[in-house]
């Protein structure tokens, strides 16, 4: 019932590729007939309505398969994937988990079930009302993370609109909103989805070339790391007609040089958060940080303090370990700090990491614009520490490129000189970090997004 | 023991630094050349620079870590930060008291 019009797409398009995975690809022919074999098995198992279960499995075609099983048989999905491995226990317990669905390396599966009887008001009111459930947890850099439900049936709506069949990259995995929302969105239009071993430039980018990708959907650290790898020299990459990226503010430098290597590549960014889905958005150029967003199912607000707020229809019900977000009238306060100009909007940054520095605010992105543009700078990042005659003041730490030679890794003096001189041509006294750090370790965290140390 | 002569001696060599960064007029290296107030070139950001560098200074060459901006130093009848001369005087006071 909730995955009827999946089905349909797949039965049409029976001999076309769904998915690629491990340089094999599987049709949707397949695609169904896997959707069945695991609604068999989970009927089997007695999991059924409500119940609360986790996915443990890599990316493949068969959990692809368990999910949509799992959708229209009601239950709550709790996908997990081997980059928060370290999480799973938190997650089970977070989360009430039930049963536990793990798919091995060799297709061959586990069921197991929990102890737990999950009683949480929201999981509960789903179950009440026999309707699927999506239970993702933000990243949680800093401390625990936070369990956001979601009503499956109601993400699931915007699919029912007929687009563009796209071969996509699944570069963000189905544990984060972006990934759930490139699988659907593939799937919905018989496109093809492409997976990847893991996520570094060169892997990704062999795929692009190799299976003839159309759509990239990725992060700003991810499209930085392309550049600074130079992996762009390595591949053809003239099958790819988009790409998209979000979840952080984009450094503009890294923009620019990406739209000069590639014009005919589409830019468009993305804006979305875990809580309350993936907005329909429009880029106003390839080499703009300037978007729209909105689109059917979306209503958005600036507050007077221009933070951005959303009102979605397909919003998380409420988060399992955390207290309602919403305004009394049902607003999603983003945290993101943005500037208006008519229709379209510019995101700053997070409210919170915005640095006061003597009563004049850093915006950390603007920063580490600048210091990208630096080609000995592989990647920086800008934060505030306390100070106290200035409130705070800017740090930044600084991971040099690894062909740095000589000279400049030796003399950190100059080479801090040279950067202080390059930040003071570009910005105000004030945005100039005022220490740097630099430290050879990488900023990112699995899902590419740049850590902060906040 | 820290002296006063160490402590000029670091002072300087921050303010080589924040010449070479800086455009336009040059900072004195003088005892009497004034850090901060009406007398000075340099502005709030500049001196919190100097010292940051000056902190910097200190722990590479004479193995001490110390925060010169602190709630003691803001908190002096008369500012530390008036001259090289009074920072050096207070600074070396307050690293041999530790």
């Amino acid at each position: 019932m909730f995955i009827d019009f999946f089905l349909e797409i797949f039965e049409k398009n029976k001999n076309s590729d769904a998915i690629v995975w491990r340089d094999q690809a599987y049709s949707y022919g397949w695609l169904l007939e896997k959707t069945q074999f695991w609604q068999d098995v989970l009927a089997n198992y007695g999991v059924t309505e409500g119940t609360v279960v986790m996915v443990d499995a890599d990316y493949s075609p068969s959990s692809v398969a368990l999910l949509l099983a799992l959708i229209e048989r009601a239950t709550i999905l709790v996908p997990t994937t081997t980059s928060v491995a370290h999480k799973r226990d938190e997650f089970i317990e977070t989360a009430q988990v039930e049963v536990v669905v793990t798919i091995k390396d060799n297709d061959e599966y586990e069921i197991d079930t929990l102890s737990t009887k999950a009683s949480h008001e929201l999981i509960a009111d789903l179950r009440g009302q026999k309707i699927p459930g999506l239970v993702l947890f933000s990243s949680g850099s800093t401390g625990k993370s936070k369990a956001a439900v979601h009503d499956m049936a109601k993400l699931l709506e915007k699919f029912k609109v007929g687009r563009h069949a796209l071969r996509a990259i699944t570069f963000l995995l189905y544990d984060h909103i972006g990934g759930v929302n490139t699988l659907l969105y593939t799937l919905s239009n018989a496109g093809c989805v492409i997976t990847v071993t893991d996520r570094k430039p060169d892997t990704v980018l062999e795929a692009v070339d190799k299976f003839r990708a159309e759509l990239l959907p990725t992060s700003p650290t991810f499209i930085n790391l392309i550049l600074i790898s130079e992996a762009y020299k390595r591949y053809d990459l003239s099958s790819l007609s988009t790409v998209t990226y979000g979840t952080e503010p984009m450094p503009e430098s890294v923009l620019l040089r990406f739209n000069q290597l590639f014009p005919d590549i589409k830019l468009l960014q993305t804006y979305g958060l875990s809580e309350i889905g993936i907005l329909r958005s429009k880029s106003k150029s390839s080499s703009s940080l300037w978007m729209k967003v909105g689109g059917e199912g979306f209503q958005t607000r600036i507050t007077t303090d221009n933070i951005l707020e959303v009102k979605a229809y397909s919003g998380m019900l409420g988060y399992l370990n955390a207290p309602s977000p919403y305004t009394p009238d049902g607003w999603f306060h983003t945290g993101d700090k943005v500037e208006v100009n008519g229709e379209y909007i510019k995101v700053l940054g997070r409210d919170s990491e915005i640095i006061n520095v003597g009563g004049q605010k850093v915006y950390p992105a603007e920063v580490e614009s600048v210091l990208q543009q630096l080609d000995y700078i592989a990647e920086a990042e800008v934060y505030g520490e306390p100070n106290a005659l200035l409130g705070n003041v800017v740090y930044s730490k600084i991971r040099l490129v690894d062909s740095t030679e000589g000279s400049l890794h030796e003399n950190k003096k100059e080479l801090k000189a040279a950067i202080k001189r390059f930040c003071k041509a570009h910005l105000e006294n004030f945005q100039v970090p005022a220490k740097f750090i630099f430290d050879d370790n990488v900023q990112f965290s699995p899902r590419f997004k740049k850590q902060r140390s906040l | 023991m820290i002296t006063n002569q160490q402590i000029i001696a670091l002072i300087y060599s921050a303010i080589d630094e924040l010449n070479a960064t800086r455009e336009g007029e040059q900072v004195v290296k003088d005892e009497n050349t004034a850090l901060y107030g009406s007398a000075s070139l340099l502005d709030s950001v500049d001196l919190v620079n100097l010292l940051l560098t000056l902190e910097e200074l200190l722990e590479d060459e004479l193995e001490v870590e110390y925060v010169i901006a602190n709630e003691k130093a803001l908190s002096q009848k008369n500012s530390p930060f008036k001259t090289i001369d009074t920072l050096a005087t207070y600074l070396t006071n307050a690293l041999n008291e530790q």
